[in-house]
């Protein structure tokens, strides 16, 4: 074996190495197209970040938190409502409010795919299963008495929001530096009664309103209590809330 | 030895092919040894640009599927699968946005130097033409991306063609092979882009070239000299006999190193930045871009975006034309006098003028304020600072604000559509009563709300918007109720 032929050969391999070095650089320059960027198809989209900041942090808030529509990156909620209602509420969207209907076939931009992968990300996110796994939460949905039991309900409601509500909301309305009122007519047109029931079981912890057992009374609010709130509440409605446009009309509530 | 004997070969060959002849009537013309500067270097890097375009667009077409339901996939393949094939994009992305950047200087350059006076008027002309196919050809290469962009963009070409009177409609059928946009429209770009129009550049630039040789190169402008149509040619003659030198090899060199510095800025560009990437598919159902074309049409792009509806006929059936026409007219209507721009101050202001309103225009089309922000209304959170305090009711109306999609066009401190004014400090300019007027009636460009919010939306938006100033101003009052109400 020659000389001549093994320092060819050796020439060879650096040259070989040269090339491979110049083309990986090549294969990274930074005006090499990202994958990421690649198009997706917004009905294509399955990753559950970007299928809620681009649909839903409009309203709920980064995270699902501080919006001005309700909490949902909180895990007592999640576990509260779970992902029947959940995937539910998201497709059918809450009637006579701003909660639109996302499912394709209901109006929306999402295929149903999609909306189970926002709820199954959402419980995963934010959720913490294990953590309410023994305890008895209220119920998603509340109950409702009969007429007669409507004007007890309400009667006892009015007393349970003294105790637990007034400190932050006032009693008459109005609201207090805490907390506005929420007896406004126009704001209760705006809300369902079930958005008014998961306000007070999940409260806005990220605004600071206190969960239904995390009151300052020292004990959780029973399911009977929450449901009576929720009543006297709902009891505030007018026939047309929102006129005259220049003051929301102060309250005068009925008495039940 | 060997060089004699390669002597003899090469007379043998000139023998047979009279090749010398030709190289001094071209390469080897003599030019004013003061035409050898660096202002005169842009229209040969122009060419060189167009030979790159040919070598790369040959190679994109190789890949390239022109089909109404591949050719955005064939791109994807370009840029995400074949090896290099993203570099290939990029040659020819910026290959074409130096070209036409390149193109512009040229122009600019032969203007200012007054270049197109007598005799070199159809020069001019036929630069001008060039310059229209090279627009031309950068249109119809964007619109082979078809992408969203191309669609919409595409789609505005197609309409602003639309208002030419009488032709209008048969025109339009013409570009799109019927009367939407559809397969046939592609091939038609496709032919147009890749045999029509470079046919013609190719001829054009023959054209131009063999008339640079025939009238000479534009000599150096000196102060205080102008063109007499009666005398130039003998000046012009003289100044040869007197500093004559043959383009090539001497006065090249400049020319060689700018284009080596064009092809390395193209090579650079297109590795460090990479191409334009198609957005979506050119899917009409598609909302969720804002089209926006390539940079050399930002400008007209933000003209028709910014003009109230009523002068867009005016501006494309009448203004246009007289635009390009004028362009044309200039070496008629100017065809002696002065050449150098110290003499000709209208015409440097007239440069200035067109130059900087042209940028001021790409610029605001580079942010197009103008177009909605299409899913702010889902996708830009409402500052925490606005949602902070405030009271169940202003929470839903903050939401309705959502809801309502006001925020498509309305930004909260800077987050959001930019088309309306920012909300962020309403409650420091309307009154409560102003802004209910505001929502219910719209104007000033915004659509009235009346018909589409309840009076408890109503009353939660404007409660919403009431609280919105900044902690250290004052919110603005009914002025005739002092005490606030
Ligand atoms: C335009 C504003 C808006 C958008 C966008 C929006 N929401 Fe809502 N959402 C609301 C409002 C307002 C409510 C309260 C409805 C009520 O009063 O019950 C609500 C309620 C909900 C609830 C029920 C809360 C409860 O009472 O249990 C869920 C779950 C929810 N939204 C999920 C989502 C998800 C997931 C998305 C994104 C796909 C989304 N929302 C997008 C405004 C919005
Ligand atoms: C520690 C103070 C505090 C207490 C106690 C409290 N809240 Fe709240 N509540 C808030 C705050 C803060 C908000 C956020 C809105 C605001 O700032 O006005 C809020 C918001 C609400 C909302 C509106 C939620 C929405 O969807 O916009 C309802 C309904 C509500 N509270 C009901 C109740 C009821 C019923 C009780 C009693 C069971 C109660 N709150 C007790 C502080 C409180």
């Amino acid at each position: 074996m020659s000389a001549a032929r093994e320092t060819r050969r050796s020439r060879f391999r650096a040259l070989l190495a040269v090339s491979v070095v110049v083309l990986s650089a090549c294969d990274s320059l930074p005006g090499k197209p990202d994958p990421a960027d690649r198009y997706v198809r917004p009905d294509a989209v399955m990753d559950f970040e970007t299928l809620f900041a681009a649909n839903c942090t409009g309203c709920h808030g980064e995270g699902g938190r501080q919006g001005p529509a309700p909490l949902l990156g909180d895990p007592l909620y999640l576990a509260y409502a779970g992902p029947r209602e959940l995937r539910r509420i998201v497709s059918d969207g809450v009637p006579g409010t701003s909660m639109p209907a996302f499912l394709d076939e209901k109006g929306g931009t999402l295929r149903a795919a999609q909306i189970d992968a926002l709820v199954a990300g959402m419980q995963a996110s934010w959720g913490m299963a294990g953590r309410f796994a023994g305890r008895r939460l209220p119920p998603y949905r509340g109950t409702r008495g009969g007429d007669a039991g409507l004007a007890y309900a309400r009667a006892r409601g009015r007393a349970s929001f003294q105790i637990f509500c007034a400190k932050c909301h006032a009693a008459q309305g109005g609201g207090t530096p805490k907390a506005g009122s929420v007896f406004e007519p126009s704001f209760l047109a705006l809300v369902s009664d079930q958005g008014l029931r998961t306000a007070v079981v999940a409260g806005r912890p990220d605004l600071g309103m206190p969960a239904y057992y995390a009151h300052a009374v020292g004990r959780p609010m029973s399911d009977e209590e929450i449901a009576d709130v929720v009543t006297w509440m709902a009891a505030h409605r007018v026939e047309f809330p929102g006129r005259p446009f220049s003051q929301a009309a102060p309250f005068v509530g009925k008495e039940p | 030895m060997g060089s004699s004997r390669l002597r003899a070969a090469g007379d043998w060959l000139e023998q047979r092919l009279g090749l010398r002849p030709l190289f001094e009537g071209s390469a080897g013309h003599l030019v004013p040894s003061n035409a050898s500067s660096w202002w005169y270097v842009f229209g040969s890097a122009t060419l060189v640009c167009l030979v790159m375009q040919i070598a790369t667009g040959i190679c994109l077409a190789l890949v390239y599927v022109p089909s109404a339901d591949q050719a955005w996939e064939s791109l994807q393949h370009l840029d995400f699968e074949q090896p290099f094939g993203w570099y290939l994009r990029g040659l020819h992305y910026w290959g074409s946005n130096f070209m036409v950047a390149l193109m512009t200087l040229h122009m600019i350059q032969v203007f200012l130097f007054g270049a197109y006076k007598y005799p070199r008027e159809l020069t001019w002309l036929c630069g001008c033409l060039l310059f229209l196919c090279t627009l031309g050809l950068a249109f119809t290469g964007q619109v082979l991306r078809f992408d969203q962009n191309a669609y919409w963009g595409l789609g505005i070409g197609v309409s602003i063609m639309g208002r030419i009177p009488l032709l209008g409609e048969s025109l339009t059928s013409l570009v799109l092979g019927g009367p939407i946009l559809a397969a046939e429209t592609l091939t038609r770009f496709f032919s147009l882009h890749v045999f029509v129009l470079p046919g013609l550049v190719i001829t054009l630039v023959v054209l131009h070239l063999r008339m640079v040789l025939h009238n000479g190169i534009n000599e150096f402008p000196t102060r205080g000299r102008g063109v007499d149509p009666e005398t130039y040619d003998a000046e012009y003659a003289e100044l040869i006999e007197r500093t004559g030198e043959p383009f090539f090899p001497n006065a090249i060199h400049k020319d060689l190193l700018f284009s080596a510095v064009v092809i390395g800025s193209i090579l650079a560009c297109a590795a460090i930045f990479g191409p334009k990437l198609p957005n979506g598919p050119p899917d009409p159902t598609l909302i969720d871009t804002v089209p926006r074309p390539d940079f050399y049409f930002l400008a007209l792009f933000s003209v028709f975006a910014l003009l109230p509806p009523y002068m867009e006929t005016f501006l494309i059936v009448y203004v246009m034309p007289v635009v390009v026409l004028a362009l044309f007219a200039i070496p008629f209507v100017s065809r002696s006098g002065a050449k150098h721009p110290a003499d000709r101050p209208v015409a440097v202001a007239g440069v200035v003028l067109v130059m900087t309103t042209v940028m001021t225009l790409a610029v605001l089309g580079l942010s197009s304020d103008w177009s909605p922000h299409m899913d702010a209304w889902k996708s830009v959170a409402v500052p925490v600072e606005m949602v902070e305090g405030r009271s169940p009711l202003e929470l839903r109306g903050a939401a309705v604000l959502q809801a309502k999609q006001c925020r498509n066009c309305h930004a909260l401190d800077g987050s959001g559509g930019k088309r309306g004014p920012d909300l962020g400090d309403v409650a420091t300019r309307l009154t409560e009563d102003q802004l209910i007027r505001q929502v219910l009636q719209g104007g000033g460009n915004m659509p009235a709300y009346g018909k589409n919010l309840s009076p408890p939306e109503v009353a939660a938006l404007v409660a919403f918007l009431r609280t919105l100033s900044p902690a250290d101003a004052a919110i603005a009052q009914n002025s005739a109720d002092p005490l606030g109400g």
